[in-house]
């Protein structure tokens, strides 16, 4: 007997682990065509990739301080490297 | 991690490689930084420590494995030892009221189309949006931080982190609800949807 296919409730309680890439074989295969099919599935889940992608792009990006290289450079230059035990 | 032994003190070719593999990561690091301290100069303490600990450390680094992992591990570690017992904050969130969609919901019912949901949320300032996030409390931000900002994986988290992976799922879960609702606080102050 074949199994029923993944429903919308099943689809949108596993969109977090799906968005993050931690669901392998056939239960993303499942998920992938589910989407294809389903509008308001596809809508939930573009908006969670969104909502990801606009944190990336606000939350990583800050401009570093012209001196913390050169600073991180002096710092290591007067520091002894791994000690012998 | 295999342990080996450790290289001679000064070892030019380690220093020159660390150098080579380690400062390229500055820029990500620096910006996890701000968003666990929350301001610019204890970002920069934090990450002049973590390179300082990490160059001591590269002898026992084995070579091939995963040095943006390690160099976050040290950051995180770092930053948990020297900050987080200056900071009296919860150390849970309170998501009772907060249901999964919940920003998506809001905004459908506000009447944004769901087509354009998220192109309410691009209308926020950078800064806004990283308070969002610096708003969550320690170990919910990091969990935060470390998925959606800098991509790494669920194991990896653990493994940056110390907790099992069953605690990163669920403080990401948590976290994500948390800052949604953060979010939408600020999508309302800022007038982008009616009321």
């Amino acid at each position: 007997m074949a199994l029923s296919p993944i429903d919308c409730q099943q689809v949108l309680e596993q969109i977090e682990l799906y968005l993050d890439g931690e669901l392998g074989g056939s239960l993303r295969a499942e998920i992938e065509e589910h989407l294809g099919r389903c509008g308001p599935c596809m809508d939930h889940s573009d908006f969670q990739r969104r909502l990801k992608e606009l944190l990336r792009a606000r939350c990583g990006c800050d401009q570093v301080p012209a001196h913390l290289l050169d600073r991180i450079r002096a710092l290591l230059a007067e520091t002894h490297g791994p000690p012998l035990d | 991690m295999a342990r080996r032994p450790p290289a001679p003190p000064d070892d030019p070719a380690l220093k020159e490689r660390f150098e080579r593999e380690a400062l390229p990561l500055l820029p990500n690091l620096y910006s996890a930084a701000l968003r666990m301290t929350r301001n610019p100069a204890d970002a920069e303490d934090l990450v002049q420590e973590t390179y300082l600990r990490a160059f001591r450390g590269f002898g026992g680094f084995e070579e091939g494995t995963n040095l943006r992992a390690w160099m976050y591990r040290i950051l995180t570690n770092t930053f948990i030892n020297a900050y987080r017992k200056r900071q009296r904050e919860p150390v849970t969130v309170t998501d009772e009221d907060v249901q999964d969609w919940y920003l998506y919901d809001k905004l459908g019912e506000a009447g944004v189309e769901a087509s354009a949901e998220s192109a309410v949320l691009e209308r926020l300032p950078d800064e806004d949006v990283q308070q969002a996030l610096e708003a969550l409390p320690d170990g919910f931000r990091l969990a935060v931080l470390l998925a959606d900002v800098e991509g790494f994986s669920y194991k990896e988290i653990a493994e940056i982190m110390g907790i099992p992976i069953g605690t990163v799922m669920s403080r990401l879960h948590r976290g994500r609800k948390a800052l949604e609702k953060a979010l939408w606080e600020t999508v309302r102050e800022r007038g982008l949807v009616a009321d």
